[in-house]
């Protein structure tokens, strides 16, 4: 039985769809992310799984039942916010034992929940505390705390990372995943932040403009990106997209004299098709038979890589090489690459076509 | 920039303005209170020293009693009814709905009035002999016959409380709607996931954003209304038989109505006395409201 079953949500306002039409099915336990841009409808999408919003159509199951109409409170999901959205006058221990409180859960039982999740999260000196006592990253313990103690069917996360400094989010995204491979809950997590949902993840909803563009493991989403869109929004430095053109069943690159072998597992292609070539620049490595010949723009060294901005003729690429390489601006160079590693893409859809 | 010349240069900024302070009301504060140990009448001798004695007769009188005692009642009860009033109202303007914009603009009528215009308007309203009030009263059946409402000491104070409050709940609903915007959407959609129903809502998330600035309206509210004057000298003049008689109105009547300027000005400085006690005390209230709602 899955846990959630998200059926053809579509959300318009006015004359705005914002939603159109998206199917997830998630197991029990699984940790779904749903990325993207702002304004990608992925929040909406949270709200209407919490109760926060309805849809204009399209039907959402939590366990086994349709939860279309019903109070956000007797949906079995407890919800973390980007603004932690604590109750300003209420002590820590109340604040997570509120939804407890409201279902009429007995004292010492409330109690003892509450230091459970409080001692699970580290945060049980603070429970006398109000929440203007306390640091941005121990109210978003005590946020999460107030979801774990209610046992819910769904979490649902909306950017809760987000209003932490650097460091402190690097520390808590740690602290969840452990909470999750602890606990084992079904998590619906909401980030624009492609490294929380490449390591958080057991699957990422990757989303555009309303629809989901592709729905993947993170291994999937970063090494087999169905679309252009997936391919340039996942990683950092981006995945290199030279343009290509088939040319006598070879891959000719546009303005370069490079020809690169069709892979052999792609469905035939017509001559002269237009296509993309998407290599990631951790993928490439020096290499003096390699394919590409670059001649060296930038070199950044950032610690544990050395990133070189270059070009191949009327093309632009990076490579992410290891911190010793001796380059510098102006030198020329050869990179190569592993075949699997190249993915191709029919430049007029977007679309992946091997 | 140097930190005296910038003392200097406040100081300069402010000089017009305290001048003017000092004319208007420093100057007639220290004359009110020379006045108020003299037995001067309004016109004529500039009256004799007469020490504390004007205090003690006024506070021991049963005249200033009986205002201190309706004056405590009209501020109490309708500040109160204002607060509660204000703040349902702002709750209403505050959800979603068609013509809302229509409906806050319109609100703030009432307060928008003159006084002397809505004590006017509620007079006609109250007239015993075409009165909208009582014809709405007895065609309901209600009522069997017209009732003077500002002529019989039992509803007469009751009937300004009313009038009183329609002027300014807005105000109170003006504050409140102003607050209730600053309530983090996060919190509310967060009490709804946990369960809280309307009452534990307003508790335990609305309240505490609502409490700082409708501790600053309780504060206006209380002195302005402890104060009150120009409502009730159009509406009933303290009448009937003393039963609206207000601090103001009394202080009024004893300086100008009854021509004694010395103990009329005792009797100001004692309601002025009680307004600054209410300020002070509202001031540490608002303060420690501040503290902890950060």
């Amino acid at each position: 039985m899955s846990a959630l079953e998200i059926t053809n949500i579509r959300k318009s306002y006015g004359d705005v769809e914002t939603l159109k039409g998206i199917d997830i099915s998630l197991e029990s336990g699984e940790f779904l992310v749903l990325l993207g841009s702002s304004g990608c409808g992925k929040s909406t999408l949270l709200n209407i799984i919490a109760g926060l919003a309805e849809a204009t159509s399209g039907d959402i199951r939590i366990g086994d039942r349709s939860v279309l109409g019903v109070h956000p409170k007797d949906r079995d999901i407890a919800m973390v916010f980007q603004s932690y959205a604590l109750y300003p006058n209420l002590t820590v221990h109340r604040n997570i034992g509120f939804g407890l409180e409201m279902r009429k859960v007995p004292a010492a039982e409330r109690d003892k929940a509450v230091r459970e999740a409080a001692k699970l999260l580290q945060i049980e000196p603070l429970l006398d505390r109000k929440p203007s006592q306390l640091s941005g990253g121990q109210r978003q313990r005590v946020a999460i705390g107030r979801a774990l103690v209610r046992k819910p069917n769904v979490f649902l996360f909306d950017e809760p990372l987000s209003n932490l400094d650097a460091k402190l989010r690097m520390e808590m995204r740690t602290e969840l995943k452990r909470l999750h491979q602890m606990l084992k809950t079904t998590v619906v997590y909401v980030t624009h932040d492609q490294i929380e949902a490449m390591t958080l993840a057991t699957r990422i909803a990757v989303m555009r403009d309303g629809k989901i563009e592709q729905l993947g493991t993170p291994d999937e989403i970063y090494n087999r990106p169905q679309t252009l869109y997936v391919a340039t929004f996942v990683g950092a430095p981006p995945m290199n997209l030279l343009d290509a053109t088939v040319t006598g069943g070879a891959l000719s690159i546009d303005g370069t004299p490079i020809v690169l072998p069709l892979p052999q597992t792609i469905k035939p292609l017509a001559d002269s098709q237009k296509l993309v070539v998407g290599i990631r620049p951790e993928a490439l490595h020096l290499d003096e038979q390699g394919a590409l010949e670059v001649v060296c723009e930038v070199a950044e060294l950032t610690g544990p890589e050395l990133i070189v901005t270059g070009r191949s003729g009327a093309q632009q690429l990076m490579a992410c090489l290891p911190p010793r390489s001796a380059l510098a601006a102006g030198q020329s160079f050869r990179l190569g690459f592993a075949p699997e590693a190249m993915c191709l893409f029919d430049r007029a859809t977007g679309m992946r076509c091997d | 920039m140097s930190g005296t010349f910038m003392t200097t240069r406040a100081w300069a900024l402010m000089l017009p303005l305290l001048v003017v302070m000092i004319a208007v009301i420093g100057w007639p504060l220290v004359d009110t209170v020379g006045l108020s140990f003299t037995d001067a009448k309004l016109v004529g001798t500039a009256g004799q020293f007469v020490g504390f004695e004007n205090y003690a007769k006024m506070l021991a009188s049963a005249n200033f009693q009986r205002s201190l005692i309706i004056t405590a009642m009209f501020a109490v009860i309708s500040v109160a009814a204002e607060m509660v009033l204000g703040v349902l109202a702002a709750l209403l303007l505050n959800q979603d709905f068609k013509g809302r914009g229509v409906l806050r603009a319109l609100m703030i009528l009432p307060w928008a009035l003159p006084t002397v215009v809505n004590a006017t308007l509620w007079r006609l309203i109250y007239n015993p002999e075409y009165g909208a009030l009582n014809a709405a009263l007895t065609q309901l059946g209600l009522l069997d016959a017209y009732r003077s409402w500002l002529g019989e000491p039992g509803t007469a104070l009751t009937a300004l409380i009313v009038a009183d409050c329609w002027k300014n709940f807005p105000l109170v609903a003006l504050i409140a709607l102003a607050a209730l915007q600053a309530v983090p959407r996060d919190i509310t959609a967060a009490s709804l996931v946990d369960g809280a129903g309307p009452f534990t809502r307003f508790r335990f998330v609305i309240l505490p954003y609502l409490a700082g600035p409708l501790m600053v309206a309780l504060v206006l509210r209380t002195i302005e209304a402890f104060k009150v004057f120009d409502i009730i000298w159009v509406m009933t003049r303290g009448g009937p038989a003393n039963s609206t008689r207000t601090l103001s109105i009394l202080v009024y009547q004893e300086a100008f109505s009854f021509q004694r300027a010395g103990s009329g000005a005792s009797l100001a400085l004692i309601v002025t006395l009680f307004v600054t006690v209410l300020a002070l005390a509202y001031g540490a209230l608002v303060r420690k409201a501040a503290g902890s709602a950060a």
